[in-house]
């Protein structure tokens, strides 16, 4: 054989080879596409049906609606910026108008980037194929879905104009932060309807849906400009813009929202909005059901808790000394403390501001409801109210301030000790309140017993597991601030106590209700012995370890109780005044300890007071002083601050105390029995707290 | 059959290749592939063929598992919304408090307009509504201009009104008994039968004669309230013979059997009165008491049942 019929005869084989192989391409293809379309997913029609699922919305007590699970605000094409519409184009297919569902030249150079260049993989999805799998498929990459994919792409291509493709594919693209369509998009980042994009914004909202994540223009700023720079180059590179409109473009100035994103205002309000709602709806009511939801959340409160939290917990990792963040900003949990702060409607419950946490978008762990932090002296409260009702004590009564030991039958001797270690000798129980002694409250549950304590936070409306200790007196079962908060209003409002709510009516799409709040309010203290313990808690912030609510400049009448748990891991502030309450804690999520750069602790007093202050200040901006009611036999009286007994004119120093006109006014002592009065009772957990 | 042979040579081989047959083949299939890029002639009949098996197709994927989603959250928000209304609607059109009652799940209440509340409260005898709230009390209700609706829920086997106000708030809470709601359905009866027979009466039964000399020994006033419906009593046929008083009181009230004879015929006749009337009459009918005996004795004096 000769090199020639050599050659000849190999160019003869390939030849055959080739025809076999595409022979058996062509059968096999065959094959597999009827395969893949026996079981493809039908497609609905009117291919609008997409966007039909109503939307559940859920609006402030104030009417705005803050948020929209499910469903789309859809928009015909003619209410669509054209220069978004052609920043999609340009951007994401921008042969759109030409082909029939499939980019041969892009598919092409695309398979030849993947299989040839190393490393890099490119997509030609147009964007129809990009329908086809927003709406039937998972976001799985794999070779089949993708053939899937373009078998629908083609079928809603032979279909349907490509106007509904593309007002379709613009309705359900995905923005991120829970924005879907650009109608929500454009009013979720930019405040303004679709069709009033001008080039600069549609350029930005036309990049992010390739990495919502990403993208995103609160947390990544820079990316998203870098992005918008893109979809511009793009849209002038296809003839859409000239290059110099498109660096205008770049440079004007872009108006975002103020920073709602990944941290609405109220996400963790919502957050506790959509448990109680799927508790009781289920989720698929909830997510696909359409609800009208009303909440009583006030935005303008929610964005004072936000703030008043952000700033509180700035200014207290400068207390503490950090100054560490992440290569993003960000902060990290085991170094910074967290917050929550939760205000209530005394007169009814209703919840209007919630924060679990300083920022959502970084954790959304709440809380303002999920966290038992122990509340320390914050529970003393319900202690001397308890001591009052069952002991026939008053605030004139004297006590001893002095190193006490409860012998607990079981276990060892119960000996609270004092916060500052320091014991002062006879006082009055207000005085023992407002300096918040703990050997007097040990005395205090000694002869009351712990269960009155207990039923005492009960009636509140305490319903944390609260453990039957001597210790529970000073705070050492754990509570969130969201039963704090209401437990407190219910001395607010005179001993009425109303269930706290965040829910005030459901309805569903058709506007029927579904359900309604009712605000009931339902006596569980006595009248005169409540306003007895608001007296004592006013001096709290008037004189005692709460004073700096008023050194910070918050002046309406109000009444308040510090918390700090045992080496500083949690501090509290909870107060009200007669229409609002709030409660504040502040600690390390791990529990650890805070203590400034000079080894101080952060007391209640110094943690959160004042982030307590900071919000009440400005929540109550302009209300006029409204004091609490005084029930009719309430007396208020000036007595002794050691002794108890009624002033003269030579007493220094006396203290006004509030006094039922069945009382005399005499100082029943508070004394301790060391009797095994409660042999019952085992100590766990005997922890000092201020 | 073409025979086919092997070239020889690469001339013989271009000459092959470059005939009639294969230059056709070639452009044929340039043509088809140009025709391809030019007019998606492919993906136009693929998805024609598509669009006409899509009816033969699942429903699957996202889209439709959305879609059934949301039919079930919508039957499902049916069913609450059908159970409520039915509760509301059965609240508007029952006649009195018992009914309603009667027609509440336990986990199902009903608001209806203060106006319904109004109309039910007077529909009850005044005898129980006054025992249910003060008339006086619900004027002052109605003249503070704030009561809008009126929410009812079922609490154990009583009813719960409570009366709103425009933000929902409870202006009152208004506990019905299961007492005072069986008091509603009650009407004054007559039974064929003797005082023994119903065990209620047994212990206390007096003649007719001393009963009625004690009863007329009481200031008019006192003796309305003895006997609430002595219409009742002026129907009834035959010569009152005897007089039980019920052991039991419910819901204020004591009920007082009048045994009559006409004929061979034994009847007794139901009327109610006053728990607190009929206490002190029955004590002096025991002689333990007297017409001018103050009237808040009555409890102190009463057996315990």
């Amino acid at each position: 054989m000769t090199p020639v019929t050599a050659i000849i005869r190999r160019l003869t084989g390939f030849f055959y080879l080739a025809l076999l192989v595409a022979g058996l391409a062509a059968v096999s293809t065959m094959g597999i596409f009827f395969m893949v379309v026996s079981d493809l997913p039908r497609v609905p029609h009117p291919l609008n049906r997409i966007i039909e699922t109503p939307p559940t919305e859920i609006y402030a007590a104030t009417g705005e609606r803050i948020m929209l699970l499910g469903g789309r605000e859809a928009v015909p094409l003619s209410r669509i910026s054209p220069l978004y519409i052609q920043a999609v184009i340009a951007t994401e297919d921008h042969r759109f108008w030409e082909h029939h569902g499939l980019d041969k030249l892009r598919t092409l150079k695309a398979l030849w980037i993947t299989l040839f260049e190393t490393g890099k993989i490119q997509g030609a999805s147009t964007i129809t194929q990009q329908l086809a799998k927003n709406l039937f498929f998972s976001y799985r990459r794999t070779y089949a879905r993708k053939l899937r994919e373009l078998l629908v792409a083609l079928q809603i291509e032979a279909r349907y104009s490509k106007q509904n493709i593309l007002e379709a594919y613009l309705n359900q693209i995905p923005f991120g932060i829970g924005a879907h369509g650009i109608e929500q998009a454009a009013r979720f980042f930019l405040g303004k309807p679709a069709l009033e994009l001008n080039l600069a914004e549609a350029a930005l909202l036309a990049g992010l849906p390739k990495s919502p994540t990403r993208y995103n223009p609160y947390r990544y700023f820079e990316r998203a400009r870098k992005r918008q720079k893109i979809v511009l180059a793009r849209m002038a590179a296809v003839g859409f813009i000239t290059p110099r409109e498109a660096q205008d473009a770049f440079q004007a100035q872009l108006n975002l929202q103020p920073r709602q994103a990944d941290s609405r205002p109220g996400s963790y309000f919502l957050d506790v909005v959509l448990n109680i709602l799927e508790e009781r709806y289920g989720p698929e009511v909830v997510f696909h059901g359409g609800l009208k939801v009303m909440t009583t959340l006030d935005p303008q409160l929610q964005a004072l808790a936000v703030d008043s939290i952000q700033s509180g917990l700035t200014r207290l990792d400068q207390i503490l000394g950090i100054s560490e963040r992440n290569d993003n900003g960000s902060i990290n949990s085991g170094v910074h403390p967290q917050g929550a702060l939760v205000a209530i409607q005394t007169n009814s419950g209703a919840v209007s501001a919630l924060v679990g946490g300083r920022d959502y978008s970084e954790t959304e762990y709440n809380r303002a409801v999920q966290n038992e932090r122990l509340p320390g002296s914050g529970f003393k409260p319900f202690l001397y109210y308890a001591a009052f009702e069952k002991l026939g004590l008053s605030p004139a009564s004297v006590a001893t301030d002095k190193m006490i030991t409860i012998p607990v039958a079981g276990a060892p001797d119960w000996t609270p000790r004092n916060f500052n270690r320091k014991y002062e000798g006879q006082m009055i129980l207000k005085r023992a309140l407002m300096k918040s002694v703990n050997s007097v409250a040990a005395q205090l549950v000694e002869r009351s017993g712990p269960a009155v304590v207990v039923e005492t936070a009960r009636r509140c409306g305490i319903e944390s597991p609260l453990k039957q200790v001597y210790s529970v007196a000073l705070g050492t079962s754990g509570v969130s601030p969201l039963e704090m908060a209401s437990a407190f209003a219910t001395f607010a409002t005179g001993g009425i106590r109303h269930v706290p709510f965040l829910i005030r009516r459901v309805e569903d799409s058709l506007g029927r209700i579904l359900e309604e709040q009712i605000v009931a309010g339902q006596r569980a203290l006595d009248a005169a012995i409540t306003y007895q313990v608001v007296d004592m808690m006013r001096s709290v912030i008037d004189e005692g370890t709460g004073a700096v609510v008023r050194r910070l400049g918050f002046s309406l009448p109000a009444a308040g109780k510090t918390g700090t748990t045992d080496d500083y891991r949690d501090a509290w502030f909870t107060g009200f005044t007669p229409n609002l309450g709030a409660a504040v804690w502040v600690g390390y999520d791990r529990g650890t300890g805070m203590r400034d750069k000079n080894g101080n602790g952060i007391t209640g007093g110094r943690g959160a007071a004042p982030i307590w202050a900071d919000f009440m200040i400005k929540a109550t901006a302009g209300e006029p002083p409204r004091e609490f009611s005084i029930p009719d036999d309430i007396r208020l009286e000036k007595v002794n601050p050691l002794s108890g007994t009624v002033a003269g004119a030579r007493t220094k120093q006396s203290i006004q105390v509030a006094l039922r006109t069945t009382e005399d006014g005499s100082n029943s002592p508070v004394y301790s029995t060391q009797a095994a009065g409660h042999s019952n009772i085992v100590e766990e957990d005997l922890s000092p707290a201020r | 059959m073409i025979e086919w042979a092997e070239p020889k040579n690469f001339k013989d081989w271009s000459q092959r290749v470059l005939s009639l047959r294969p230059i056709l083949m070639t452009l044929l299939v340039c043509g088809v592939i140009v025709l391809e890029m030019r007019f998606d002639w492919v993906e136009r009949a693929l998805g024609a063929y598509l669009v006409s098996t899509n009816a033969a197709r699942p429903e699957s994927g996202t889209i439709w598992e959305k879609g059934r989603r949301t039919r079930t959250a919508q039957k499902t928000l049916e069913k609450i919304l059908t159970d409520r209304q039915a509760s509301e609607r059965e609240a508007r059109s029952a006649e009195t408090f018992s009914q309603i009652a009667a027609n509440l799940s336990a986990d199902q209440g009903a608001m209806v307009s203060a106006d319904r509340f109004r109309q039910l409260y007077l529909q009850m005898p005044p005898t129980v509504s006054r025992e249910v709230i003060s008339p006086f009390d619900l004027l002052a209700i109605v003249g503070s201009g704030s009561w809008r609706r009126t929410y009812f829920e079922k609490t154990g086997s009583g009813l719960t009104a409570y009366l709103l106000d425009g933000e929902n708030r409870v202006l009152r809470r208004i506990d019905i008994p299961s007492g005072a709601l069986r008091q509603l359905n009650r009407k004054d009866s007559v039974a064929a039968t003797i005082l023994e027979n119903l065990p209620n009466f047994k212990k206390r039964i007096y003649p007719a004669e001393r009963f009625f000399e004690a009863l007329a020994s009481f200031p008019e006033d006192i003796r309305r309230n003895m006997i609430l419906h002595p219409a009742t009593l002026l129907k009834s046929h035959g010569q009152i013979v005897r007089v039980g008083i019920s052991d039991e009181a419910v819901a204020g009230f004591i009920e007082m059997g009048f045994e009559s004879v006409d004929g061979a015929q034994h009847n007794v006749t139901l009327v109610q009165g006053h728990e607190w009337a009929v206490w002190r009459l029955r004590s002096h009918l025991e002689g333990k008491g007297s017409a001018s005996q103050p009237i808040k004795d009555y409890r102190e004096d009463r057996t315990p049942r």
